[in-house]
């Protein structure tokens, strides 16, 4: 009886428009979550090694180069200045090694071996553990960060046409790797394992600890510094930086005008960054229309009660408690987010098995769904709270 | 024992600027003038308004420091009010407006407020929508509304204002018996037509 009374100003097709409102804001928000969480790990989980904020530069390769070697070098006012740029929070330099490395590999009973070359960067650009990146000078034993290109190059190239068995980054992890160091002259020469201690497909190179090249090259390298080797004062060939906004237009003008170019795959960066704009617009979106959603089905309630004032005075008059009386509308007020929540995550849902296939092809690792199914219940359980409170204090308003 | 103490500023008379107490098991008539401040005061006592001086006091307690939950609790259990403007649903039936109050109490049987209707002549107007029923009518239903509870005191705001002497007669009659049942206070107003019940006190306000 309570409800013929006070429910008369409200509609089925009242009702049906705030579930709507507040099922098209919640579904914005919740899908954009579900899927920035899900989309977010083609970016930031195919590479744990390097940062995406980490830009590796050096300059071109041109048919001058090839009259004077050395001119691919960063000269020290060049890194000066480059250190000054606003983006460029740090500045760590490729060093390369002074001496002749044979890498063999033993693999049931057949070896391969092969020249190969090192690469170091300042530890703090390498995100692995430092438990699994240190180097003990005197060790056998030496971590190895390599190109996954290597890889694919090796499975897809070589262990086909050669007949070899392809390897996957576990097995390559496991496989022992003799690595064989002489001087330039073969005065020299010491042998040290190698062990894989991951992957990158952001450095095009193999990569090994800073504390590991300073000792080699000063047990091995040659006096007079052979071309490509670092001595001090000569600089770099390559630099890795750590810019504070990766999307930052300013780097790539810097660069082109500088004449250097940006190594690895250059669209990462660009595109988590890219991919956090469009989904802070799209969050940014869906909240403005569920808050407005949420104002509109307040001020809904709060005209219908104050429409039905008089109503509701009356049964106070009676002794109706006031839980009785703000039923009807606090009904209304829970079951109208209610709705409109099982139904967004519902559609959130829906949408993820619609992009999630396609998504996983792109190289994706899916998030689960609780973070978003409890970012649901929160914003609906405060649109809910306001509601319920916005309900009691009409009603205490109605008492005289 | 409930006593009732009311003060107010305007014009000299028994209840403002005085000192008045009503108790339990009596029947007081409280006459004015129309404007002369009765539906305030019975507003007052029902804690409907606060817009007074002086105190009220329930026993020994300050109804101006009731919550508003007190305030309903009181009406579901203490106090029985008939306002002067009704208050009936146009809505609901007669018999809903009855029930809506009865349901909340579970204080009368359906059967008694049939009997109630029966007798004030209005049973045959049972299911008619209050807002399509005459003053006097309505008045009667509000009667029957307002004895469905239990109370120590019950309000009539001119409660008879709309009925003729012999629907008076059984008005009173009706709500004379509930009191007396329950050892309940009596306080009703009038401008001049008042419900005939033999009246311990009579005060002009």
């Amino acid at each position: 009886m309570i409800s013929k009374i006070l429910r008369k100003n409200t509609s089925a097709a009242q009702m049906a428009g705030f579930v709507l409102s507040n099922f098209i804001g919640l579904v914005i928000v919740l899908g954009g979550m579900q899927f920035f969480l899900d989309a977010r790990s083609i970016w930031s989980d195919s590479d744990s090694i390097i940062n995406t904020d980490y830009l590796v530069i050096n300059k071109k390769v041109t048919s001058a180069g090839l009259m004077s070697a050395g001119n691919t070098r960063f000269t020290e006012e060049e890194i000066a200045r480059l250190g000054e740029q606003p983006w460029v929070r740090s500045i760590g330099r490729f060093t390369s090694n002074d001496y002749r490395v044979m890498a063999r590999v033993e693999q049931g009973g057949r070896g391969m071996s092969t020249y190969m070359f090192f690469e170091a960067i300042p530890d703090e650009f390498v995100d692995v553990p430092r438990s699994q990146w240190a180097y003990q000078p005197g060790s056998d034993e030496v971590p190895i960060i390599m190109s996954k290109d290597y890889l694919t190059l090796y499975n897809f190239g070589f262990a086909s046409s050669a007949g070899l068995p392809q390897m996957s980054e576990g097995l390559m992890s496991s496989i022992p790797l003799t690595l064989e160091l002489s001087s330039e002259d073969g005065s020299r020469r010491r042998t040290v394992h190698g062990r894989v201690a991951g992957f990158s497909n952001r450095l095009n190179t193999i990569l090994v600890p800073e504390a590991f090249m300073e000792a080699t090259n000063r047990e091995f390298g040659s006096q007079a510094g052979a071309p490509g080797a670092p001595d001090a004062g000569q600089g770099a060939t390559r630099l890795i930086i750590d810019v504070s906004r990766p999307g930052d237009t300013a780097i790539s003008a810097y660069l082109s005008e500088h004449d250097w170019e940006q190594a690895g795959d250059k669209s990462a960066a660009g595109a988590a960054f890219l991919l956090r704009v469009v989904v802070g617009i799209v969050l940014a979106i869906g909240t403005v229309i569920t808050i407005l959603s949420l104002l509109i089905l307040l001020l809904s309630i709060s005209l219908i009660m104050e429409r039905n004032r008089a109503k509701l005075h009356s049964l106070l008059m009676l002794g109706y408690p006031a839980g009785m009386v703000a039923r009807p509308y606090a009904s209304l007020a829970v079951a109208v987010p209610a709705i409109a929540l099982v139904l967004s995550v519902g559609s959130a849902i829906a949408l993820r098995a619609w992009y999630i296939t396609p998504l996983e092809g792109l190289g994706a690792t899916p998030a689960g769904v609780w973070e978003m199914i409890l970012t649901g219940v929160a914003l609906a359980g405060i649109v809910c709270g306001v509601n319920l409170l916005t309900i009691r204090r009409r009603v205490r308003g109605a008492f005289r | 024992m409930p006593r009732v103490f009311v003060n107010e500023r305007i014009p000299a008379s028994a209840v403002w600027l005085a000192e008045t107490t009503f108790e339990r098991g009596h029947t007081y008539l409280v006459e004015a003038t129309s404007g002369g401040g009765k539906s305030s005061m019975c507003a007052y006592i029902y804690g409907a308004r606060t817009d007074y001086e002086g105190r009220i006091l329930f026993d020994a307690d300050d109804t101006s420091r009731f919550s508003m939950d007190r305030w309903l609790e009181l009406r579901r259990r203490n106090l029985a009010y008939l306002p002067q403007e009704l208050s009936l649903f146009g809505e609901l039936s007669a018999i809903e407006n009855i029930r809506l109050k009865n349901r909340l109490t579970g204080h009368a049987t359906e059967r008694q407020i049939e009997e109630w209707m029966e007798r004030l002549g209005i049973a045959s107007r049972r299911d008619h929508p209050a807002g399509r029923m005459s003053i006097g009518q309505q008045q009667r239903v509000a009667i029957i509304r307002s004895i469905c509870q239990p109370f120590d005191f019950i309000l009539l705001d001119e409660p008879v204002s709309h009925l003729d002497a012999e629907n008076n007669r059984i008005a009173a009659e009706l709500i004379g018996e509930e009191a007396r049942r329950q050892g309940a206070g009596i306080i009703s107003t009038s401008v001049g037509n008042h419900l005939m019940l033999d009246y311990d006190v009579r005060h002009k306000l």
